[in-house]
């Protein structure tokens, strides 16, 4: 029982990683039926920028002095900053080309190759050490051991994905997104500016693809320029399951692949643990093709 | 008409400037010499070490006296990523630019397909960093290697295991490279044989992050060590911190992979304790003091594997010196022939091409790796 325990909350952890990066993909797909495959690449630069603003920290003394203050001014800083590069990203590369949606993706695809190569040519190729015994520790009962690293992602990631909801469900700014989503003719007659609610959507996504960044970076103790490849398909993939387009799909997702890789890993092998993945992935997709979610793709829809 | 033979004369042009251009470009004389080695992705610090130390092996020769015959020594540093693919296409690549001599590759999966392309074009190829058996156990002539070997080193750890940290049990995990790969089956053999028992043996992919399944898989099993052979510092470093968040009570031993000065610098306070197999150099040597000081200025820390280069490329340099050619059997004759004390080690190479292991075990003690017990000696000291 301890071994299932320990095996679930890493699996909601590594889950609500994924479940955050996916968002991203999922409302850009959303809103203007786009793949954007540069999105791994915003949750890297949110990592490097996190790793940048807590050795800022360290630098001065100020982790001893106020350590959730500096926790908190890198994850805002690697949002803001990711979610400017995302529109910038945005008004350069998709805006111009979005008559046609191979152009786009294909300009998604080379800004990918851009940024990641952006970031080993100025972060360099090794890993960088993130300062993350800071916030070591934790506490176990039993076999279980739960850290505080790994409680402050589940919080953090369920406080974010509670506040999305409300801000797309409860919100002005969101009714603008959801009215996008569906008609973006229509939705400009009724003086709603596509174009900056499309920019909007960008940001958030990129925000939240950042705060998974400085969370992986805490977590598993360094960044690297190209681990948004990784953990961008992961979390494509997650976004696909859940049904793209949908952002509570997206969540679902997220989570069911987290899951799914920690228990195969742990109860049947580490080796196969991504063909597991890819086996739910298919076998919903066979029998649910626009995935878990995805049947009222119209009507929820950011 | 006027204007057909202007074209004529464009393409006449063309063609003559064609003609003309290899005797102007061949006439200063350079002796090309290739590095493969990941200089991207994850393993670029091993793999830069790998070019540094080719440099600077160059850079001393340059100064002994240099090439007769030859203006000057270019090194090509090509990049291989680790990737089979990548290390065939580089190799093919260093063939185009007639290169007479290859250092490579790092990854074991890389070298073995990449010589079976340059022996076939009778390009010599030292590896500083492959210790798959395979790389020199194929037959091929013009193949040599200047690290250990990973059926040396697997018995080594395991001797270290019951010798040193008294061990009954053992769980493995490798990710599945052949390097990687190759070097757990090997200890897991040998644990049979000298009576560990193996309570498991996992594998991860290449390019994980997470581990937490397998290392709660490894702390539940709770075997006395738990060796873990990756592929590079890099996942080392992110196993060992989840390994200590998660409170794994085991040993870890790595292998010669994780002897990089990143691995601490990332790992931390989570890499100390740790232990690993690695060959031993001797750093009070003359040769060893001399490198360190010319390369630490260039380069900084020295790295697993900047030695072994150093070495390779001099071996390379110092043949064809001796054989006065460019010729691959020349090259080879004089190669086995050397028999001098290098940085990382005393070269001497058998008909295999191989020059001889001597894996000892390393602990890491306040962020240094320091030397813990040897198959030979027992404890260090």
């Amino acid at each position: 029982m301890d071994y299932f325990i320990q095996q679930l909350v890493n699996g909601l952890t590594l889950g609500g990683l994924y479940a955050l990066i996916a968002l991203g993909y999922t409302m850009v797909y959303g809103v203007i039926f786009l793949i954007n495959f540069a999105h791994g690449e915003f949750f890297t630069a949110g990592g490097y920028i996190g790793v940048i603003a807590l050795s800022y920290c360290i630098a001065h003394g100020y982790t001893q002095t106020h350590p959730f203050l500096c926790l908190a001014g890198a994850f805002s800083l690697a949002m803001i900053y990711s979610a400017y590069l995302a529109v910038g990203v945005e008004k350069i590369a998709y805006l111009p080309l979005r008559g046609s949606r191979l152009a786009v993706l294909l300009s998604a695809l080379g800004m990918s190759i851009f940024l990641q190569n952006g970031m080993m040519l100025t972060q360099g190729v090794m890993d960088k050490a993130y300062p993350g015994e800071l916030f070591e520790g934790g506490f176990s009962f039993g076999m279980v051991t739960i850290s505080y690293l790994q409680i402050m992602i589940i919080t953090m990631t369920v406080l974010l994905l509670f506040g999305l909801n409300r801000l797309v469900y409860k919100t002005k700014i969101g009714m603008a997104m959801r009215a996008t989503a569906q008609d973006k003719t229509m939705s400009a007659l009724v003086a709603i500016g596509s174009n900056n609610i499309i920019s909007l959507t960008f940001a958030i996504g990129a925000g939240l693809a950042a705060a998974a960044g400085v969370m992986v970076g805490l977590y598993y103790g360094s960044v690297h320029y190209d681990m948004g490849f990784n953990l961008g398909m992961k979390a494509f993939c997650a976004a696909v399951l859940g049904g793209i387009g949908n952002i509570t799909g997206a969540m679902l997702g997220g989570l069911i692949i987290g899951l799914v890789e920690v228990f195969g890993a742990g109860y049947i092998s580490g080796q196969y643990k991504d063909v597991f993945a890819f086996i739910i992935l298919i076998g919903v997709l066979y029998y649910r093709p626009t995935g878990i979610m995805g049947e009222n793709i119209d009507e929820t829809r950011v | 008409m006027k204007k057909k033979v202007f074209f004529m004369f464009v393409m006449a042009l063309a063609v003559v400037s064609f003609l003309f251009v290899p005797v102007n470009s061949s006439s200063a004389k350079t002796l090309k010499i290739g590095t493969m080695s990941p200089l991207t992705g994850p393993y670029a610090s091993d793999g830069t070490d790998i070019k540094n130390g080719a440099l600077t092996a160059i850079e001393v020769f340059n100064e002994n006296g240099g090439m007769p015959g030859y203006d000057k020594i270019k090194l090509y540093p090509m990049d291989t990523v680790c990737d089979p693919r990548q290390a065939v296409a580089t190799a093919n690549k260093l063939l185009n630019l007639e290169v007479v001599g290859v250092i490579g590759a790092y990854c074991s999966s890389s070298t073995i397909p990449a010589s079976t392309v340059l022996n076939g074009a009778d390009i010599p190829m030292i590896t500083p960093a492959s210790t798959n058996e395979k790389v020199t156990d194929r037959g091929l002539p013009y193949m040599f290697r200047m690290c250990g070997r990973d059926d040396d080193q697997a018995p080594a750890a395991v001797k270290f295991m019951k010798e040193g940290l008294k061990a009954k049990t053992v769980f493995i995990v490798d990710d599945k490279t052949t390097y990687s790969q190759g070097l757990a089956d090997g200890v897991e053999k040998n644990c049979k044989k000298m009576g560990i028992k193996v309570l498991g043996h996992d594998h991860v992919n290449q390019g994980d992050r997470d581990f937490s399944a397998v290392l709660t898989e490894a702390k539940t099993i709770n075997a006395d060590v738990f060796y873990m052979s990756l592929q590079g510092y890099s996942p080392a470093a992110m196993m060992v911190i989840q390994a200590k968040r998660l409170g794994l009570k085991s040993k870890i031993l790595g292998q010669d992979a994780i002897y990089q000065p990143q691995f601490i610098t990332v790992g931390k306070d989570a890499a100390e304790g740790v232990y690993l197999t690695y060959g031993y150099t001797d750093k009070s040597t003359p040769e060893y003091k001399a490198f360190a000081k010319r390369y630490t200025k260039k380069y900084g820390a020295i790295g697993a594997y900047a030695t072994y280069s150093f070495d390779a490329t001099t071996v390379l340099l110092k043949a064809i010196k001796a054989a006065g050619s460019t010729n691959p059997d020349k090259i080879k004759a004089q190669i086995m022939k050397l028999d001098y004390d290098g940085v990382s080690k005393h070269v001497k190479f058998n008909a295999k091409g191989d020059s001889g292991s001597s894996y000892i075990a390393f602990k890491v003690e306040n962020g240094k790796f320091v030397p813990y017990w040897s198959p030979a000696k027992g404890f260090w000291k």
